[in-house]
């Protein structure tokens, strides 16, 4: 090992040092713990002893009910990545590489002050404007009188339109900072070399932007799968999903060891899908 | 090339008006006489008034602000340094410990402040600002690290190197050429920390002592009885002072990224 | 170790705090300190409901000097995991019907030394004699309030008023009807409707094939009064499942057309009691708290005021106007008799509502 090795390797353990006992004494050592419960037949705090077992996670295999919410809502949460990123990388690009000046800092901050508030009470608004006759309707007859009724409360696109609205900034800022740091001679120089703007984005400004998009999609998949308050407020018995389960299980049932299984159940597809579909972004990025 | 960007300009202003939609209704029918949303929109400022005599609610809202304050100072400078390493070196558990990220996202909130509680209970570590501050920065610190990741992954780690190269002391090259490379995703990941903590309900409901309540313990736990619009005021006032007292900053330093 | 590691990082702290003029935040590390005072004692309940009136906590504090505190729960499991993670935190903690038992049991909580309790004679003797809120023959929760979990109906818009709860099936409400999403409730109401024991129904598939045959008639399911009333306001539903004590507040505080009735194949009843936290830091405070909460003066106060559900005190009830919604409600004797009441639950019976509620709700989205 190298001399500068080991200074790094200071320097290392000194910028990661703290966030990282940080993290472990009040995130991963609780969810190890909770890990553990998972594979308890009894909560633990309870009086009587508990011994181990793998019934929770038989339970998630033997009841299929539990597999169906998984699947929608990991669907659930890809279809509100694809519209964030779909929505929010246009909406980036412009705040990145059309507005310019002082605007740019204030466009920048008000992207993220509507998420200054309660998501509950967000959520609520979002009834008023969904629901029959409600704003959408009013502000749709405005334009076209006459137009039928959209009805979109509780249905399958309200619970998007409320899940994309709580992630969208995510997508729009994570991508307006790799955006923002493409040197415009770069663009320059390739449109003096005589790419066309197609070729110009899809060849130079996505792979470079390339760490926003994944960096906006992880912050917004992740979370969306184990959504529960937007589906249920908006979704009516339209939305079903795993996160709703989870809770029922630390709410109703008490029955922690069973939530735990299905939140570690759901961590773990989670994890699974990002670390297939890392890789070849990655190979996308380096291979400029 | 002329209509891109023009089109790209009425999309972001689209974009902003979306995201304002619920926050334009949440601001309305806190100056509308209903107790339970209703329309016809009738004007009365009954909820601001009452809210002035809420002194539980003004506790709370003040509770929430400040805590959400330290949590975002504390969270972006650990979650930057962190994250600084992450670009800037390749060591071994690097990736391990970039994947650690995901559970504390991952995971559900109700069952992190369960296993919180419970294992703060084991330690002892009593219920308080402390152990919410704990809960709230180790939430938050995935985010910030995340968001400056992100922008120190597309910065060319050339441009710090050249300045070295020019004669710059590490800290003049910090200070000159790696923080305003930064300032953005900085930024943002403040931004985030914040909302996460201003909007984070379960550590406060299992941490906060008797007695002390914060805005989203106040509104989740309405189960019962409900809340009033006092809710949309607070919210409102709430969002009105950050947006004067953060574009005012704005107006005065550039974190943008203009070059 | 790493209990004075936390002292002293948590003053550091809290002096940050200050310092950065966020004196309130700060005041958050103090309550701990200065508990077990005397004048004070510390309640565990819902949020609004009765105990942290703050009308009700001015009058108790004027006659006796002591101030009150509120910590909330949000489910009775949480509650329990309160009092457990909390020992010596708590005086008084609100217990229903169904878990009064599992707290007692685990001694979390304590006798109510009946002798303090200046109106225990006036209270009903089938609930405060009930075995759920006893042990060992003491009183480990003194009923407080009692109420009905049955069907709430818009006047204007469902005529005649119905009296079975087949109405939650009747195909001309189809989209007009809410259940709370609880799955304890829904299972209730399908055994009611199946003509089970709904504590213990013997025969959940026939349960669930009830509730699956909900699937038409939902418009969509409920988890707070706050938004129930919300959404019948907004015409959302013209019939749902509701407490007995919010229809009453829903009528009179907000001028709802709401109509209640239980169904002559049954309702759920429960009843809540005001428990005494083991070692509670103020059990002298806790008992005349208690005391205070069965007074007549208080529950008249909230139950026109506010809205509540019926007292375990027959001589409050008697004082209310007879005009009251509430009263007439509750007043019910024909519809009482009707009422299957909470009882406790096991573990394997919870986990099997929950996920019988579970599939049916998976059926719901498809």
């Amino acid at each position: 090992m190298t001399v500068a090795d080991r200074r790094n390797r200071g320097t290392i353990l000194a910028l990661t040092g703290p966030a990282y006992l940080w993290l472990t004494a009040t995130i991963f050592l609780p969810l190890s713990a909770m890990l553990y419960c998972s594979f308890l037949d009894k909560s633990p705090l309870v009086p009587q002893p508990a011994s181990l077992t793998l019934r929770h996670y038989a339970a998630f295999i033997e009841k299929p009910v539990y597999q169906q919410l998984m699947l929608w809502s990991l669907e659930l949460g890809a279809i509100v990545t694809i519209c964030c990123l779909l929505i929010g990388y246009p909406a980036a690009l412009a705040l990145a590489k059309v507005i310019k000046g002082r605007w740019r800092e204030a466009m920048f901050l008000m992207v993220v002050l509507p998420f200054w508030s309660n998501a509950l009470v967000r959520t609520f608004s979002w009834t008023m404007v969904l629901r029959p006759g409600g704003l959408a309707d009013q502000a749709i007859h405005v334009v076209a009188p006459g137009a039928p009724a959209l009805n979109l409360l509780y249905s399958y696109p309200a619970v998007v339109i409320g899940l994309v609205h709580s992630y969208l900034p995510y997508m729009i800022l994570t991508c307006y900072i790799s955006l923002q740091a493409i040197d415009d001679s770069v663009i320059e120089a390739a449109r003096s070399l005589g790419a066309r703007s197609w070729a110009l984005f899809r060849r130079v400004v996505f792979p470079m932007s390339l760490p926003g998009v994944l960096a906006g999609s992880a912050l917004i998949f992740v979370p969306a799968v184990g959504s529960f308050m937007e589906p249920r407020i908006l979704g009516g018995t339209k939305g079903a999903t795993l996160g709703m389960a989870v809770e029922e299980q630390f709410t109703v049932t008490a029955n922690w060891p069973f939530g735990a299984a299905l939140s570690f159940l759901m961590l773990g597809a989670v994890l699974l899908i990002c670390l297939v579909l890392y890789p070849p972004a990655r190979k996308r990025m380096e291979g400029l | 090339m002329k209509l891109g960007p023009a089109l790209l300009k009425v999309h972001l202003w689209l974009v902003l008006g979306f995201l304002y939609v619920p926050i334009v209704v949440m601001a309305a029918l806190g100056f509308n006489a209903s107790p339970l949303y209703a329309l016809p929109f009738e004007f009365d400022l009954v909820w601001y008034r009452a809210l002035a005599g809420n002194a539980k609610l003004i506790d709370a809202g003040i509770h929430s602000v400040g805590i959400a304050l330290v949590n975002t100072i504390i969270a972006t400078a650990l979650g930057t340094m962190a994250a600084l390493a992450f670009a800037r070196y390749t060591f071994r558990g690097r990736t391990v410990m970039q994947i650690l990220l995901f559970p504390p996202i991952a995971i559900p909130w109700l069952v992190i402040g369960t296993a919180m509680l419970v294992f703060f209970y084991w330690i002892d570590v009593r219920r308080g600002l402390f152990a919410i501050l704990l809960g709230h920065v180790a939430l938050s610190l995935p985010y910030v690290i995340v968001v400056v990741g992100a922008r120190l992954a597309t910065f060319p780690r050339a441009v710090e190197e050249a300045a070295a190269t020019l004669g710059a002391t590490p800290w003049q090259t910090f200070r000159r050429v790696t923080a305003p490379i930064l300032a953005p995703g900085v930024i943002g990941g403040a931004l985030f920390a914040f909302a996460v903590s201003f909007d984070q309900f379960v550590i406060s409901y299992f941490l906060a002592p008797p007695g002390v309540t914060t805005l989203p313990v106040e509104i989740y736990g309405a189960i019962r009885k409900g809340f009033t619009p006092e809710i949309n005021a607070i919210s409102t006032i709430i969002i009105v002072v950050s947006m004067g007292v953060l574009l005012l900053t704005a107006r005065f330093y550039r974190f943008g990224g203009e070059r | 170790m790493s209990k004075s590691i936390s002292r002293i990082t948590r003053r550091r702290f809290v002096a940050g705090a200050g310092a950065l003029g966020l004196g309130a935040a700060g005041a958050l590390g103090a309550p701990r300190i200065l508990r077990a005072q005397g004048g004070k004692i510390t309640v565990l309940n819902w949020q609004g409901y009765g105990t942290d009136e703050a009308w009700a906590l001015e009058a108790f504090n004027k006659a006796t000097g002591i101030e009150v505190v509120h910590d909330y729960f949000n489910s009775e499991p949480e509650m329990i995991t309160k009092l457990r993670t909390n020992p010596g935190a708590y005086d008084v903690v609100l217990t229903n019907s169904a878990w009064n038992g599992v707290a007692s049991a685990e001694g979390l909580i304590q006798p109510v030394d009946t002798a303090q309790i200046s109106h225990f004679n006036d209270l009903n003797p089938s609930l405060r004699d009930s075995a759920l809120l006893a042990k060992d023959g003491k009183v480990y929760g003194l009923s407080w309030v009692w109420g009905m979990t049955a069907i709430a109906y818009n006047t204007e818009k469902v005529s005649p008023a119905p009296v079975s709860v087949e109405v939650l099936w009747d195909p001309k409400l189809a989209k007009r009807i809410s259940l709370r999403d609880d799955a304890i409730e829904a299972v209730s109401y399908g055994a009611i409707a199946t003509g089970q024991d709904m504590n213990h129904p013997a025969d959940l598939a026939k349960v669930k094939e009830r509730l699956l045959a909900l699937k038409p008639q939902i418009a969509t399911l409920w988890s707070s009064e706050d938004e129930w009333n919300k959404l019948f306001q907004s015409g959302t539903f013209d019939v749902a499942v509701y407490w007995s004590g919010s229809a009453a507040r829903s009528k009179t505080n907000f001028k709802l057309p709401v109509g209640y009735f239980v169904p002559n194949e049954g309702g759920i009843g429960w009843f809540d009691g005001l428990a005494v936290a083991a070692n509670a830091p103020n059990s002298d405070g806790a008992h005349r708290f208690i005391d205070y909460m069965v007074d007549p003066t208080f529950y008249v106060e909230w139950a026109t005021k506010v809205g509540a559900p019926a007292s375990a005190n027959t001589k409050a009830n008697e004082q209310l106007p007879a005009e009251d919604v509430g009263r007439q409600i509750h007043a019910d004797q024909a519809a009482i008799e009707r009422l299957q009441f909470m009882a406790p639950l096991s573990d394997e019976e919870r986990q099997a509502f929950s996920d019988l509620w579970t599939e049916v709700k998976a059926e719901f989205a498809k």
